[in-house]
């Protein structure tokens, strides 16, 4: 697990940074504006949380960070790189850098818990063994040595939330975007799976972006940003 | 992603509807066993079919007869039994006999009478030509016959290929032939006694025996039929190389003045094929619609699983897959379709091919030929399908081709899929 160890003492630099962020929907001929001018800050080994009500623009902002959605002005840097700039192919090798978890776990519902967490890596060109072997890995590090095997629809919740877990930590990501991460589990298995990301980032270093309209889980990061209304309105560091 | 990655991808989205991709194949099993029936029917019959004119027909021979080249010839041209002699002068032809043919009849020592072909040959020269088809199977060819004998096709002697004789080695007949050129028509008869019956021919041949002739001496037609004209004369021919015939027809040709058709055996066969190869070729493009049905099948699969997999495509492509990637994945799946349906196809269109010629010479419908009128088949020929690597490499790249052209559009919208909206997608 050295591979993941990536801060350096003393040295923060930003992982993730937008520039007067903006991005307008068309909802059928109505334009919304989703961002109205985001600027964000991410430094290096940092447990982040967006937090905001429904239709804040939480979301959006998410999409926008992992590559997923571009723009319609200002402008993104990841690793200080310019992703307006990048053509689709491009795009698809940066996210390979970043680390999704989605409020719907989002696993492929035919593969094993194994080949699930494999799939990062095979899109990727590493070869097989190395890849079993990998995957092996993570999912004992997410307490699932015991379910690699099972499908999704044999997992609980919790279960499928720390295989996504899992896979978005395969290609040593800069940072793992988690999209309301415990929306869809039970409290025990939520409060596991916090602890579990607490612990990603305090012992491996791996740098977070969780998205929730959850206060208490929000305010288990480091530090949050209080969206409203397509603008981060306000900005607290939590006591940990 | 590595080729073989993409493969058992695509490979394990096609295992996840077993029933959507074995009708799928089923449409692409149906049209490659098409293709593959048909035309490993109609080669087997142009092989069988050669083989029969090969055996009937030498190489090594040319066929003269009446009739000019183009603006019609003159009617009164007519080629003489004597005419054999000048030809026999011509460079490259070893021999050269004239063939006297009229319908007539044969009649038993029953009384019973059946239509035939009446020949008359030099049974010397026909048996040098012919050496391999003019044999008797039952008493013996004379290689100088008395006025009366005959010999037989088999066919003749035994009309329905059950053992039942019409006539055989030893008996006595009688020829008839009706003068139609005689005021008032008048019927000529004498009676011959059957020398030799032929083993049988099978099938058909231009000039050489057939099981449905009668073989008279040519000196004898002539006076029984009151002619010195022929309808034949076939020259044989020193090689069977093109240059030697191609020389010596245009030498005969020239020495009648252009009034007389000189026609190759290798020509005939090579007419026959490629009018086979125009008939492989029709019966191939309706086979081929068939597949293009099924082409449009695997299109339609293909957007029904693209939009069953849209979420799935976004999970993918979060993941850092490539459109090219994404693409790949989905021409995969149809190329897995196609080829399967191929191997499949092919395996069943054999076999199809095989059924139906099993049926056919079961009923004994065979595929022979009718000659002359005769109720009766002229011996059917033994069919055998072939499957040439060609059809079988051609149906399998046809298949492949059509199922991934089909494929192009929904793996292309697939692979234009955007994250974010595909993501979205429920």
């Amino acid at each position: 697990m050295a591979l993941l160890n990536k801060v350096e003492a003393g040295h923060l630099m930003a992982v993730v940074e937008t520039i007067n962020l903006r991005k307008v929907y068309m909802l059928g001929k109505v334009p919304v504006e989703a961002l109205r001018g985001v600027n964000l800050k991410v430094e290096e080994g940092e447990f982040l949380s967006v937090l905001g009500p429904s239709g804040s623009g939480k979301s959006t902002l998410l999409n926008l960070i992992g590559a997923l959605d571009k723009p319609t002005d200002g402008k993104v840097f990841v690793d200080g790189v310019d992703v307006s700039t990048l053509n689709e192919n491009e795009l698809a090798s940066l996210r390979r850098k970043i680390g999704f978890v989605f409020q719907f776990f989002n696993l492929i519902p035919r593969f094993t818990a194994l080949e699930n967490v494999e799939m990062p890596m095979a899109i990727a060109g590493v070869g097989k063994e190395e890849r079993r072997k990998r995957a092996a890995e993570l999912l004992e590090t997410v307490g699932l040595a015991d379910r690699m095997n099972h499908k999704p629809t044999e997992l609980s919740g919790g279960e499928q939330q720390r295989v996504a877990i899992a896979r978005a930590l395969t290609n040593n990501p800069r940072f793992l975007l988690m999209d309301e991460p415990t929306g869809n589990i039970d409290s025990k298995n939520a409060y596991e799976i916090i602890q579990l990301v607490k612990r990603l980032n305090r012992e491996k270093g791996v740098t977070i972006i969780m998205v929730t309209h959850d206060q208490r889980l929000a305010s288990e990061a480091t530090r949050t940003v209080h969206m409203l209304d397509g603008l981060i309105v306000k900005e607290t560091v939590n006591k940990t | 992603m590595k080729p073989k990655d993409i493969f058992s991808y695509a490979y394990s989205a096609i295992k996840l509807r077993k029933l959507r991709a074995a009708l799928t194949t089923l449409g692409v099993v149906i049209g490659i066993a098409a293709i593959v029936a048909l035309l490993s029917i109609t080669q087997g019959l142009q092989i069988a079919i050669a083989s029969q004119l090969q055996k009937g027909f030498a190489t090594d021979t040319l066929i003269v007869s009446a009739g000019g080249g183009l603006g019609g010839a003159d009617a009164s041209f007519s080629l003489l039994v004597n005419d054999t002699r000048t030809i026999s002068q011509i460079e490259n032809v070893t021999a050269a006999l004239a063939i006297i043919q009229r319908v007539g009849y044969i009649k038993n020592a029953d009384g019973r009478t059946r239509r035939a072909t009446i020949v008359g040959v030099d049974f010397k020269a026909y048996k040098e030509v012919y050496g391999s088809t003019f044999t008797a199977e039952n008493g013996e060819v004379p290689l100088n016959p008395e006025n009366t004998a005959v010999v037989v096709g088999k066919r003749v002697s035994d009309p329905w290929g059950n053992g039942t004789l019409f006539c055989m080695a030893g008996d006595t007949v009688e020829i008839l032939w009706t003068n139609t050129t005689a005021r008032p028509l008048r019927n000529e008869t004498y009676t011959g006694n059957v020398v030799a019956v032929l083993q049988e021919v099978g099938g058909f041949s231009v000039g050489g025996p057939s099981d449905t002739s009668i073989y008279i001496p040519i000196t004898h037609a002539q006076s029984f039929f009151g002619t010195d004209k022929c309808e034949m004369i076939i020259v044989k021919l020193k090689s069977d190389d093109k240059t030697t015939i191609d020389s010596t027809a245009k030498a005969i040709r020239s020495l009648f003045g252009g009034q007389v058709v000189v026609t190759s055996a290798t020509a005939v066969l090579n007419i026959i094929s490629s009018v086979f190869s125009t008939i492989e070729l029709f019966l191939a493009g309706i086979a081929a619609i068939s597949l293009l049905v099924a082409g449009i099948g695997i299109m339609n699969i293909m957007i029904v699983s693209l939009m069953e997999r849209t979420r799935e495509i976004g999970i993918l492509k979060a993941l850092g897959m490539k459109n090219r990637t994404v693409l790949l994945i989905f021409l995969t799946e149809a190329a897995i379709i196609g080829l399967m349906g191929a191997l499949i196809g092919v395996g069943t269109g054999w076999a199809l091919a095989e059924l139906v010629v099993r049926i056919f010479s079961a009923n004994g419908v065979g595929f022979g030929v009718r000659q002359g009128g005769q109720a009766a088949i002229a011996g059917g020929i033994a069919i055998a399908p072939v499957l040439t690597p060609t059809v079988l490499l051609g149906a399998i790249a046809f298949s492949l081709l059509v199922s991934i052209v089909f494929a192009l559009y929904p793996a292309w919208r697939a692979s234009r899929l955007k994250p974010v909206e595909a993501l979205r997608y429920e």
